[in-house]
């Protein structure tokens, strides 16, 4: 009896301490775009990897929601999902652009900004209220607050850099994932975690992606890239090729990974050769001049051209 | 990716242009016989004429270099000039049109001047 006075006085005191602990435990949701930008800044790592932080910064990953410098594309698409698709669609709870909310931002943050899982609903309405900004004055500050999100360093290389998480379990909040194990010099992630993806292609293909994500209420699709890749490439490739292969090493681009605006990444692409002639064509009685061109295209992606 | 085709005269009178498209067509909502534009309502494809990985495509084009006219009552096809420029351009064109700056994007350019010969039968 007394021994189960012990246990009982031992659970009481022990199931509040694991339930609150977990709690406090939990990630903090960012309540603004600046919270969320700090929460996955990939500034601190510039200190150790300036060189890799300078390729990064030229891509898109480091502009996701804002897109190419020089024309803000992905910005402006966020303005015509809300106006063509989410306000037309009679069910999805949208009649102005106030009423989106993650749920609805997730038909592309999925992938330009994943992490918005990990921000409150504000964070959504304050986004939103950028891209009209952006979209519709030009607002330079409004277009300064999209290119604070991004796909930044932690994001492939913590967040999404576990894929199957029951066999490896979820990803290490306080681990920096790349391609060996040990100590990391620094103070928020100290710790450096092996990834089984970190050069194959099934990492890049979570968002350069296989069609429809039907994960989502309204299944969007922006990227085939991937299951073109597992589909239409692999098939005749024989020894295939992972994307890093080409976008970072080949390319010698690194983390500065670059698609069609790419003279090198065109170069690579298409193999292109002409031949073109002219010449005077008979039959019986009549001359034909004429000229003929031949064209030879080779694709020498490891996926189809283009992506849609 | 669109491959355009042109050729010239010396005076710079475009006498032919042909051009050839190369993409996945999205279909609306996955049901529809319509294309889909935005990534919103993209679900699914109705024809996929891009370019396939590893495979070599070839495009032929036949340029007609003449005039029909009649000639002591014959009908013959003179020479329009008897020297042209071709021209061959591979486009990456998100939207559709060259004329989009920071979105189009040229790949590759061919260009050959090609002659007839003048004379003999």
């Amino acid at each position: 009896m007394k021994y189960l006075k012990v246990v009982l006085i031992l659970l009481f005191i022990a199931v509040p301490l694991v339930v609150f602990g977990a709690q406090a435990g939990a990630v903090k949701k960012a309540k603004t775009i600046d919270e969320l930008a700090k929460m996955y800044d990939s500034t601190p790592c510039k200190e150790c990897h300036a060189e890799i932080y300078v390729e990064w910064e030229k891509s898109l990953h480091a502009r996701s929601m804002y897109g190419p410098l020089n024309t803000g594309r992905t910005g402006a698409t966020f303005k015509t999902t809300i106006e063509n698709g989410l306000k037309d669609w009679p069910h999805s709870g949208v009649k102005k652009p106030e009423d989106v909310g993650i749920e609805h931002l997730q038909l592309c943050t999925k992938c330009h900004l994943p992490q918005l899982e990990d921000a409150e609903e504000s964070v959504a309405k304050e986004i939103v209220k950028n891209v009209y900004a952006f979209a519709d004055q030009q607002d330079e500050k409004a277009a300064e607050n999209l290119q604070k999100l991004n796909i930044g360093c932690t994001i492939c290389h913590g967040r999404n850099a576990i894929i199957h998480k029951w066999t490896y379990g979820s990803p290490d909040p306080k681990a920096v994932y790349g391609t060996k194990d040990g100590e990391h010099a620094d103070a928020k992630y100290p710790k450096m975690k092996k990834s089984p993806y970190m050069k194959a292609s099934i990492l890049c293909g979570q968002c350069h992606g296989m069609g429809p994500n039907f994960e989502l209420k309204n299944p969007t699709q922006c990227a085939t890239l991937y299951g073109s890749h597992l589909f239409a490439y692999i098939p005749e490739a024989g020894e295939a090729k992972p994307c890093q292969e080409c976008h970072m090493k080949a390319s010698k681009l690194g983390h500065n990974m670059q698609s069609y605006r790419s003279p090198e990444m065109a170069k690579l692409a298409v193999d292109f050769h002409v031949e073109a002639y002219a010449h005077q064509w008979r039959d019986v009685v009549t001359t034909t001049p004429q000229a003929q061109v031949t064209v030879e295209l080779k694709n020498n992606a490891g996926h189809a051209i283009p992506d849609g | 990716m669109v491959l355009y085709v042109t050729a010239k005269t010396p005076d710079g009178k475009e006498i032919y242009k042909a051009e050839k498209i190369y993409m996945p067509i999205p279909q609306q909502f996955g049901w529809a016989d319509k294309m889909g534009r935005g990534p919103y309502e993209k679900s699914g494809l109705l024809r996929d004429t891009s370019l396939p990985p590893l495979r070599t495509i070839i495009e032929r084009f036949d340029i007609p270099l003449y005039k029909e006219e009649k000639k002591d009552g014959k009908l013959v096809r003179a020479p329009l000039a008897y020297e042209f420029d071709i021209d061959v351009e591979l486009w990456y064109l998100p939207y559709g049109k060259k004329d989009d700056p920071g979105n189009a994007q040229m790949w590759n350019k061919f260009t050959k001047k090609v002659t007839l010969e003048k004379g003999g039968k």
